[in-house]
């Protein structure tokens, strides 16, 4: 009864164990009531073989990356560039968050680097100009789930390692649903703006001064369209893009923009390593777990069960939908993908669900998890960010979070929406 | 540290905690080492992927060894970053029902929870010894020390070298785990005691 590991697994879980344990404990501890021990051995080298991968390397890079983006000077840069352009409106502040966390998406994969990084300059900012802090943010934990959406995303490079699907296809897959968030996200602040009369943040800037100012957050902005430039022209793969965008990211961060020095680089580099080793760690884990998921015959197990709820898809799939949503407001969106992708991808695969459609329902979906209580990540590191209390946010962050289900359920329903940007480069049959 | 009268521990209170003093202090100053080691690493992947982009996008002469010196890199950095990811609490786990029990409660599960990480340790370590066995029957398949720049015959790098990364970075988590199991007992046993975060923990959240 090897598939008694699940609930073993999940009891593990609910109590506290470190997932790289559970992941690990509980398939063992079964293996060994069965008598498996010759298993334990196959357990130990798949995570070991898991963590030995080249496409895998692009973490670290993309976290070191990211890390080196995350610096008070780049950060201004793309905000004051969201300034010119969108502070004349009503709401403007609101909406410069949003679009800043939206360019920001295309420099770093993190949602807790982009609310850390703007929430510290953005909030202040907002509070000043007359918003509640409550709704300053509210605002930049919302907007900065597009973070690992547009692309490069960190939790897209995992999924694809460990379910065998292209990096790119999953990154491509991810730009119109993360506009289409932004945008939506707009339109609410743009309706609350009225309701509310938010203030405007400054006059219409002059074409002169946002060209100025365009060309100062001009390096920058150059990062997304490096990488997936160079991704797409066939220059690189993507793992050679993130230590590119590395490359790039130092350079242009010590020297041209000298918002960094050599002393500020051990930090750098340890903090990268420090996350980067953690989500390494899970994903050789879930590779010996998926190894395990396989042997146990436990999605075709779940399978027949799902489909005895229902045949068709599209009820699936709402069902799905809501079990991502309850298993994000617990779970980080990383290790939830590590987890559900092995046991749940299979399932929809064979019910006609395309793997990369699916793979971006389970990328945003999971990640708007990380703005619901009680467990959103981003909610507390929003919470430790402001100052203000994480029940707060959570209740202002409503109206954004009914516009991120809307647009979850669109993704869901729609598929070209994820899927015409791979088709078009041809990464989708 | 700590500032307790009595303590139902059979050791006696001031040599226990000098004891973890002592166990703290050497297990900061090795990891300090190994984050070292690891972040050179890390800097070194990023020099070796850039160097094979530039030798086969600029000159056209694709390098045989970059990936698996770079997944060499990877590795040790991962072994060696592991054990302070967890003393520092940076493993991903769901806090809830920790958070809801009453302290004495929580410590008790904590405690187990270190126990069963231990063992997961462990046991791993044991399984690595036979893997890491194997691999000095096989050579690299690129990687070799360059002797033939002082004019003797180059030497092939035994896999060996690449599998016991992780079992270093599980031998060192064994011995966090250690750290964190002996001063939760004695929290446990009296709750006066606190511990506290280890001394040299850094945030893995920019500010």
């Amino acid at each position: 009864m090897l598939i008694t590991f699940l609930p073993l697994f999940l009891i593990f879980l609910c109590f506290g164990v470190p997932i790289f344990f559970a992941m690990l404990a509980a398939p063992g501890i079964i293996l060994w009531l069965n008598g498996q021990e010759r298993d334990i051995a196959f357990l130990y080298r798949n995570i070991y073989n898991g963590i030995d991968s080249f496409p895998l390397m692009a973490i670290p890079f993309f976290m070191l990356a990211g890390e080196l983006m995350n610096r008070g000077g780049i950060t201004l840069r793309l905000v004051n560039f969201a300034q010119v352009m969108m502070g004349h409106f009503r709401g403007g502040l609101a909406h410069v968050n949003i679009l800043s966390s939206m360019l920001f998406a295309g420099l770093s994969g993190s949602a807790v680097a982009d609310t850390s990084a703007l929430g510290s300059m953005l909030i202040p900012a907002m509070e000043k100009n007359g918003y509640s802090r409550r709704f300053a943010t509210a605002i930049t934990a919302a907007s900065s789930v597009i973070g690992p959406i547009i692309p490069p995303s960190g939790i897209m490079i995992i999924y694809a390692y460990v379910m065998g699907e292209s990096v790119a296809a999953l990154f491509l897959g991810g730009m119109i649903p993360g506009i289409l968030v932004g945008v939506g996200l707009m339109l609410m602040t743009g309706y609350l703006a009225r309701r509310h009369n938010f203030p405007v943040a400054s006059e219409r800037a002059p074409w002169k001064e946002r060209g100025i100012t365009a060309s100062r957050a001009f390096f920058p902005l150059l990062t997304p369209i490096i990488i997936l430039g160079g991704i797409l022209g066939g220059v690189f793969t993507p793992t050679e893009a993130s230590a590119v965008a590395v490359g790039y990211a130092l350079i242009i961060s010590m020297f041209v923009l000298k918002t960094m020095t050599f002393k500020d680089l051990p930090m750098v580099l340890t903090r990268a390593c420090l996350t980067s080793t953690v989500v390494l760690l899970l994903v050789g884990a879930a590779i010996a777990f998926k190894a395990i998921v396989g042997l146990s015959h436990l999605p075709e197990i779940l399978a027949g069960w799902v489909l005895s709820l229902s045949s068709d898809p599209l009820i699936l799939l709402f069902l799905i939908n809501l079990l991502l949503f309850i298993v994000g407001m617990f779970l980080d969106a990383g290790p939830a993908i590590i987890i559900l992708g092995p046991i749940l991808g299979p399932i929809f695969v064979d019910l006609g669900v395309h793997p990369v459609h699916f793979a971006i329902i389970m990328s945003v979906n999971l990640t708007v998890g990380l703005v619901t209580p009680p467990m959103g990540l981003v909610l507390f590191v929003a919470s430790a960010v402001s100052g203000e209390r994480v029940e707060t946010i959570a209740k202002t962050i409503l109206p954004f979070l009914a516009v991120e289900i809307i647009v979850i359920f669109l993704i869901t329903y729609i598929p070209s929406i994820s899927m015409f940007i791979p088709r078009f480069f041809g990464f989708v049959q | 540290m700590t500032q307790n009268n009595q303590t139902e521990l059979a050791l006696p209170d001031g040599l226990y905690v000098r004891l973890v003093g002592i166990l703290e202090k050497l297990i900061s100053v090795i990891l300090a080492i190994c984050r070292k080691i690891a972040i050179v690493s890390l800097g070194l992947m990023v020099i070796i992927m850039l160097l094979q982009v530039f030798f086969r996008y600029v000159l056209n002469n694709s390098l045989a060894w970059p990936d698996e010196a770079a997944r060499f890199c990877m590795l040790w950095m991962t072994g060696l970053m592991a054990p302070s990811a967890y003393r520092w609490g940076n493993f991903v786990a769901i806090d809830l029902v920790k958070n809801l029990v009453f302290k004495r409660l929580g410590d008790i599960l904590i405690l187990i929870i270190l126990l069963l990480g231990l063992s997961v340790l462990i046991v791993a370590l044991m399984q690595a010894e036979r893997h890491v066995n194997s691999g000095w029957l096989f050579n690299s398949s690129s990687l070799k020390i360059p002797l033939q720049l002082i004019g003797q015959e180059s030497i092939r790098v035994k896999l060996a070298w690449m599998y016991v990364s992780l079992p270093v970075g599980f031998l060192l988590m064994i011995l966090v785990s250690v750290e964190l199991i002996l001063k939760k007992v004695h929290e446990v046993f009296d709750s006066s005691v606190n511990y506290g975060s280890p001394p040299d923990q850094i945030s893995a959240i920019a500010e």
